[in-house]
């Protein structure tokens, strides 16, 4: 009698033990390389302040406790704010990209027209600077349009360079849809914006999901500089910078410091996965027949 | 209503004329089929037709009504496409309804129709779920819901089979000859498979390099093209063609000269052609194992068995196309040993040497069911 294989994966995906073993080692190290800062971090964030400059230096804490999450609301107390202004502005920069960068997409996905490849190639020139480099020029900028110290000053630069990485990931995206969806709407007596609403925007979802995960998780990690750029009142400060409030006059407060961070940066981490998730939904929906 | 006709339509892309002035009248409630090889500018014609395609020149007239600028919905038209082009996100239900939603019927009115839709195209039980849950064939009937329940006095439908598998094809090309007997509509079908031209079509539009080949009903074009073009095209496998050298003219046909053996090819006699090269065609099918008018002996290369038929290929000396025979059912037939063939006179065709037919002398009318009067 043949053997009988209870193994349900497919050939090409079958293993030797050897070969798992060798695959999740080298998985490991990877996952370490990138999340040792992370476990670092959290480690320190436990521990009191006296051990961390104890010597010899001990990687574990003892007698660790989550006292730094409760003493940091109090070192800082406008900790919660700079939380929210992180969030204020990394939305609202992603909505206006969004309201910016979908039609926009779709206009250089559908339709051919003279300099189009030139106005594609500028975008993505532009998006070769960063904004650091053009920190100068745009501190002049925000200051003759007076909005340096307004939150304008940390959402529409960091808007602007999100907008040329956006339109390249969008319309990759729009182009493949069917034309023939188009022209089957044409063909019903839909017009060019009824087909964007209806068909078109419920079939681009996903992308316009990647699209505003990318933009919000770029518009959070760039507003650092912006932040230290152009504002310098307290209460509009994003997290990034509010975080330098734990440095006080003699000393750091590390293990506060590092609290801070973790608890900064949860919620865009909750955000961000339950978006993931939206985002599977939307791509196993039924798809034309190519 | 639902007539059409094309004045002399012209359409170029850049430099490239890709469909060279088109004429054609289609009357209301023809079945019309455009065949032909990919490139002949069929997909186009139907386009322009659509209203996707701008006219570079001629007219596009409707019901009396040139229609070259409007829009395809004021043509009184509907497409289906290929691809079907269903909305994914999109029940069965809403992809019918939709352009009923675009001219904002009331909700009453779109029940009414899509339901009566889903009910012609046996699709009631899947109204509420979407296309991706779906068949190929059953997808291709939405598709086709959606261009009914806007009630076109012409159907458009671009290659609308070529997705499916052989078995769904012809059980939804007898589904489409249903439809339209019971809808009335005039419809203009694109394809390259001859099977769906012969089977469905009212009349067939053979294009060629963005020239109309032939018009005619699909026994027209089988037992008389018009030219070499149309009698290779259908017909399957294709005609062969052996040169011939015209040694006669009378009342009882044309005399032809084919290594040695005269015989007389009943067709329209032609004065002036003694002593030119013309051009026999046979089709595969005719050819038997008896000695007909004219003999061969070929040597098949490749003997194909389908149970049903039995089709060889031999190569002819100084010939470069293998010639080609049918014989019905199986056939003992070894490879590669000779066999003598024959075929009768009164099935062949003849070319000039332009590829231009002299008509054959077929009574067509016996071959169809004599029209209602």
């Amino acid at each position: 009698m043949a053997r009988r294989s209870t193994d349900t994966r497919a050939m090409i995906d079958r293993y030797r033990w050897w070969e798992m073993l060798a695959i999740y080692a080298g998985l490991c190290l990877f996952l370490f390389f990138m999340l040792a800062p992370f476990i670092e971090g959290f480690l320190v964030s436990l521990k009191p302040l006296a051990q961390l400059f104890s010597s010899p230096y001990s990687f574990w804490p003892e007698n660790g406790s989550f006292k730094a999450y409760f003493t940091m609301w109090d070192t800082v107390p406008g900790f919660a704010r700079y939380v929210i202004n992180s969030f204020l502005i990394s939305i609202t920069s992603t909505v206006i990209v969004l309201l910016l960068v979908v039609p926009a997409a779709y206009a250089f996905a559908r339709f051919d027209y003279k300099g189009m490849g030139l106005v594609l190639g500028g975008f993505l020139a532009v998006s070769m600077f960063s904004g650091a480099v053009l920190l100068i020029p745009l501190f002049r900028l925000m200051r003759s349009m007076g909005l340096l110290n307004t939150y304008f000053a940390m959402i529409i630069p960091g808007a602007a360079f999100l907008i040329p990485s956006a339109i390249w990931l969008l319309r990759t995206y729009m182009m493949r849809i069917p034309t023939e969806l188009n022209e089957a709407a044409y063909m019903d007596g839909a017009s060019q914006f009824y087909t964007f609403r209806r068909v078109i925007l419920p079939i681009a979802r996903p992308g316009i999901i990647v699209v505003a995960i990318v933009t919000f998780i770029g518009a959070y990690s760039q507003q650092f500089i912006f932040a230290l750029t152009f504002n310098s009142k307290t209460e509009y400060m994003p997290l990034p910078i509010g975080l330098y409030a734990y440095f006080g006059k003699q000393e750091v407060i590390w293990n506060e410091l590092m609290a801070a961070s973790f608890v900064g940066i949860a919620p865009a981490m909750v955000l961000i996965f339950f978006l993931q998730r939206y985002l599977v939904g939307g791509l196993t929906a039924g798809a034309v027949k190519q | 209503m639902g007539q059409l006709s094309l004045k002399t339509v012209i359409k170029t892309f850049g430099d490239i004329q890709v469909v060279k002035g088109v004429s054609l009248d289609v009357t209301e409630g023809e079945f019309v089929v455009f065949v032909g090889p990919s490139g002949c500018g069929k997909s186009t014609l139907l386009r322009m037709i659509a209203g996707l395609e701008h006219t570079s020149a001629g007219d596009i007239v409707i019901d009396g009504k040139r229609v070259n600028d409007l829009p395809p919905v004021k043509r009184g038209i509907a497409m289906v496409f290929q691809s079907y082009a269903l909305y994914p996100h999109m029940s069965v239900y809403e992809n019918i309804a939709f352009p009923l939603r675009v001219e904002r019927a009331p909700e009453e009115v779109i029940r009414q129709k899509v339901n009566a839709a889903a009910a012609i195209l046996h699709l009631e039980t899947r109204l509420q779920q979407k296309p991706g849950q779906l068949s190929g064939g059953q997808r291709q009937r939405v598709a086709i819901g959606r261009a009914i329940v806007r009630e076109p006095e012409i159907f458009l439908f671009d290659e609308p089979l070529s997705n499916l598998d052989a078995a769904l094809r012809s059980d939804m090309r007898i589904e489409l000859t249903r439809l339209h007997k019971q809808l009335g509509a005039t419809m203009i079908y694109v394809t390259h498979d001859q099977v769906e031209a012969m089977t469905m079509a009212d009349r067939i539009v053979v294009l060629n390099a963005g020239y109309i080949a032939q018009v005619g009903a699909p026994l027209e074009l089988y037992h008389k093209p018009q030219n070499t073009f149309v009698a290779g095209f259908i017909g399957n496998p294709r005609m062969n063609f052996l040169p011939v050298t015209c040694t006669g003219v009378s009342d009882a046909g044309v005399e032809v000269d084919w290594q040695g053996s005269r015989r007389v090819i009943p067709v329209e006699p032609r004065a002036g052609i003694e002593g030119a090269t013309l051009h026999l065609g046979i089709r595969p099918e005719h050819v038997t194992l008896e000695r007909g008018d004219f003999a061969l002996r070929l040597t098949p290369s490749v003997v194909e068995q389908l149970g049903q038929q039995t089709i060889g290929y031999a190569a002819l000396p100084g010939r470069e196309e293998n010639f080609c025979f049918v014989l019905p059912g199986t056939r003992v037939i070894e490879d590669d040993k000779p066999l003598d063939v024959g075929f009768a006179a009164a099935e062949c065709h003849l070319f000039d040497a332009e590829g231009q037919a002299l008509p054959r002398r077929v009574d067509l009318a016996a071959m169809s069911v004599p029209p209602a009067l």
